[in-house]
């Protein structure tokens, strides 16, 4: 095989692309078109304005910025395990520095920056003590969870604004506010992946650390951003979600995790990091987002709904994981 | 041409010593095709017993793809193997091992967590009521080590074993997973790529004392081993057959000339009028005094633009310490570099990339490229540090410009700026590792093997390459385990031994080179 036929070959490839190809393009696609279509013909309620965007999109917004958080570290090979937590600890900080220190909107940045600073500090003890990120941020899981609700005193803690609420209750040209914001961040981080030097070196720390350090990158700092970012985006997501209710109950943000990480993966990050980006991510999110809500209103008994959506999740993985590159799976 | 053509015939009358006029192991027209592309295309050979074969040729000639299929990882289109005389075939390495066809891969694959004798009968764990028999595995594993002659300890840790200990532990391995073969046929993959001087010594020694046991077919870039090691060598290329020549009757320039198919040069480097007088110009790297801890340095020179400086040294000589020193990948204890103006004291590597010196590791797959991001982002991958002033914003166009000129003036043969760097030949892979530094104008760059593992022709390209940049003010330090290689790429040569330079740098300005043996001597 002399080097141009090697070019032929790489050509080739590209040109035959495999069924398990397609099925990662295409799969996720596939999945929504036809649950929409399954939803449409077995209830009255779900192809309805009202249902679509009250009750799918909204809905959908949180997870969708708590899966573009977690894209990230996943895209440099590390993982955010914290970011519900982030989401109730942000939450629960915005209700009582309303409520309680009666501030306006100053309580936003305020709590998006606790996000951010505990992603600085997972981050920190990743990189400077080298703990895997997959412990620390499990470690942390637990702690903010713990933190946020000694805070709520155990029940949901309220609050009357009704004009900051306007923020996330609102609407534009009858697009809900909620939904306008998730859009714009979606947009935002996929001009972070694919426009900034922050997005290149994800990629490349995802694939080989050692070639981005020798090629000069501070690589600890590069390591260290993914998870303030991460931080960042779940406080978002925790703010817009408890403006949007007036209140902060002890669980909120509960059951994120799985589904986020669902979403990612089925979007076409790989758990083993370097591939993918944040573009795509959206597609799994509304696939768990259109599942949630068909299966509310066809009535399904709420644990039952646990079950299928676990096993839709495993099944979403299972098919969208290139096999190819993966050896072993631990 | 200097080699004769051996026939089939020919090799027919190497008979085997079991008798019977068969060859211990024969491949008979053999063909392999992956999609469009045809990699192997009626090859036959033949192995007898006791036999080392020599089998070469360029980056994607086919060798890898024998190989596999020899050992059932892939299956042919086409032909037959034949063990002693019967044909087989085999539908993985476990059915190829049965026959006593093993291969020692040249990623080493053994389990670094695990101990000597756990490695050796991984897969084929000895039991008994289904628990462990661990104390009769290790005394068998001892025993069989030390009747090979090889000197580990099987019941050690494998990290704990050198690079060497470990390939000893494979070659251990092959033997034994065909123990029930009277005749093993051991693959070796480029097995000294990892190795230097003294390690390859100890490996050849180990196939010398063991040739009367087994088969050994040695694949390997370096042609000058190749030698030393076969007593008869296949040459392939484009998949193909090309010749088959007795190790007394090849030289290096027949072999080379049979691989690539025309007269090239290895000699390229010494060709005198390839190196002009240097035009050297000003200091553009100063080093004084630079130490790491008690294993490198101090070790004081400067570098003049447009030179470059050699450096050689034994295996534990530090030099490649002292490259990732220079490359701000060590920390410098004492002692300190001056480039372009600035001073650094223990600088890091992005400190040095930021004063201008890039490096280029040993080991590109685990060191230099990312392997499955584009050409593009590979190329781009050092000047996208400081691209756009503070902007946060990558300027894709200036990168995109930065690659497509690489690819043309390096001549990176691949489909395009996005294909992926690891379908690329093993030459062009190196060539992207230099357009990283080539694409910001990096005036000094620390090169560590940079030719290791990459075919003739590609060698020659870098050569040029190298010349190119110096004629542009580039300087180069360029550290080599092949003598001849840094010879004739120099104009001065240090000699490493102990983490130290021993004595002043040669002068090896064209005309008044040293030889190997001059520098021998000081490395010793």
């Amino acid at each position: 095989m002399s080097t141009s036929s090697v070019s032929e070959w790489i050509t080739a490839q590209r040109e035959q692309r495999t069924l398990q190809d397609w099925i990662q393009d295409l799969g996720p696609f596939v999945m929504l078109f036809g649950l929409l279509l399954v939803f449409t013909f077995t209830t009255e309620r779900f192809f309805t304005e009202a249902n679509l965007l009250d009750n799918v999109a909204k809905n959908a917004v949180t997870l969708l910025l708590v899966a573009l958080a977690g894209t990230f570290p996943i895209l440099q090979q590390s993982i955010d395990l914290s970011v519900e937590s982030v989401v109730l600890l942000t939450g629960v900080v915005t209700v009582v520095l309303i409520a309680q220190f009666g501030m306006g909107l100053l309580a936003i940045p305020l709590a998006i920056g606790v996000g951010m600073l505990a992603g600085l500090f997972n981050g920190l003890v990743f990189t400077k003590l080298k703990v895997p990120s997959f412990l620390v941020t499990l470690g942390t899981l637990s702690v903010m969870a713990g933190v946020g609700k000694i805070i709520t005193g155990g029940s949901t803690i309220t609050f009357r604004n009704p004009a900051i609420r306007t923020i996330s209750t609102g609407d534009v040209l009858g697009i809900p506010n909620l939904v306008l914001w998730g859009l714009l961040i979606y947009v935002a981080t996929i001009v972070l992946a694919f426009r900034t030097k922050f997005g290149r070196y994800c990629f490349a720390l995802g694939e080989n650390e050692r070639v981005v350090e020798l090629a000069g990158a501070k690589v600890d700092r590069y390591k260290i951003y993914p998870f303030v970012l991460s931080g960042l985006l779940c406080g978002i997501a925790g703010v817009l979600l408890t403006l949007r209710i007036s209140s902060a109950s002890p669980n909120i943000g509960s059951g994120l995790l799985l589904p986020s990480i669902a979403a990612i993966v089925m979007g076409g990050t790989a758990l083993t990091g370097g591939v993918g980006g944040p573009h795509r991510t959206i597609l799994g999110v509304l696939v768990i987002a259109v599942l949630n809500n068909g299966m509310n209103l066809l009535g399904i008994d709420s644990f039952v709904q646990e079950i299928i959506l676990g096993l839709v999740v495993v099944a979403a993985v299972a098919l969208s994981i290139d096999r190819a590159k993966i050896d072993v799976v631990k | 041409m200097a080699s004769e053509i051996h026939t089939e015939a020919m090799d027919a009358d190497r008979t085997s010593p079991t008798g019977g006029g068969e060859h211990s192991f024969r491949v008979e027209g053999v063909s392999k095709s992956f999609r469009h592309v045809q990699a192997l295309e009626d090859v036959s050979l033949a192995v007898d017993h006791g036999e080392v074969i020599g089998l070469v040729g360029e980056n994607g000639a086919g060798k890898s793809t024998l190989l596999n299929i020899l050992t059932g990882v892939l299956q042919a289109d086409a032909g037959q193997l034949y063990v002693d005389g019967e044909a087989v075939t085999f539908t993985n390495p476990r059915e190829a091992a049965n026959y006593g066809v093993s291969l020692v891969h040249q990623e080493q694959d053994v389990i670094t967590t695990m101990r000597g004798y756990e490695n050796l009968y991984l897969g084929r764990e000895l039991e008994r009521f289904g628990v462990l028999e661990k104390e009769r595995m290790r005394e068998d594993a001892q025993a069989f080590v030390d009747e090979l002659g090889i000197n580990i300890d099987v019941d050690d840790r494998v990290r704990n074993y050198t690079f060497n200990e470990r390939q000893m532990l494979e070659i251990a391995k092959a033997f034994h997973v065909s123990q029930k073969s009277e005749n093993p046929v051991i693959l070796l993959d480029e097995p000294t790529a990892g190795l230097e001087e003294s390690g390859r010594e100890i490996l050849f020694d180990l196939v010398n004392d063991l040739r009367d046991r087994a088969t050994f077919v040695f694949v390997s870039h370096e042609l000058d081993e190749v030698l030393q090691i076969s007593d008869r060598i296949y040459v392939l290329k484009d998949g193909e057959r090309v010749d088959t020549t007795t190790a007394a009757e090849a030289t290096t320039d027949s072999l080379q000339q049979a691989m690539v198919g025309r007269e090239t040069a290895d000699e390229y480097y010494r060709v005198p009028d390839q190196q002009r007088e240097a035009d050297l110009g000003e200091t553009a790297m100063t080093v004084d005094g630079v130490t790491h801890e008690d294993t490198v340095g101090p070790i004081s020179f400067s570098v003049r633009e447009g030179e470059i400086f050699g450096i050689v040294g034994v295996e534990g000589s530090g030099k490649q310490r002292f490259g990732r020193l220079l490359a701000g990948d060590l920390d410098t204890t004492q002692g300190s570099v001056s480039v372009g103006g600035t001073t650094l004291q223990n600088p890091t590597v992005s400190d040095m990339v930021d004063a201008g010196v890039g490096y280029i590791p040993k080991d590109r797959k685990s060191e230099g490229l990312l392997l499955y991001q584009s050409v593009l982002v590979n190329t781009s991958l050092a000047m996208v540090r400081d691209m756009n002033g503070n902007m946060p914003l990558l300027d894709l166009a200036a990168e995109e410009e930065a690659t497509l000129n690489a690819i043309e003036e390096l001549a990176i043969k691949t489909p395009g700026p996005n294909a992926l760097v690891h379908g690329l030949s093993g030459g062009n892979q190196q060539k992207v590792v230099i357009a990283r530094w080539l694409a910001q104008e990096t005036p000094v760059l620390v090169m560590d093997n940079v030719t290791r593992g990459i075919d003739v022709g590609a060698k020659e390209e870098v050569y040029r390459l190298c010349r190119e940049l110096t004629e542009k003010g580039v300087s180069i330090v360029f550290i080599g385990d092949e003598l001849p290689e840094v010879i004739g790429m120099s104009n001065r040569i240090a000699v490493m031994a102990k983490g130290e330079f021993v004595g002043e740098p040669f002068d090896a300005s064209p005309g008044n080179k040293p030889t190997e043996e001059e520098l021998i001597q000081e490395m010793i």
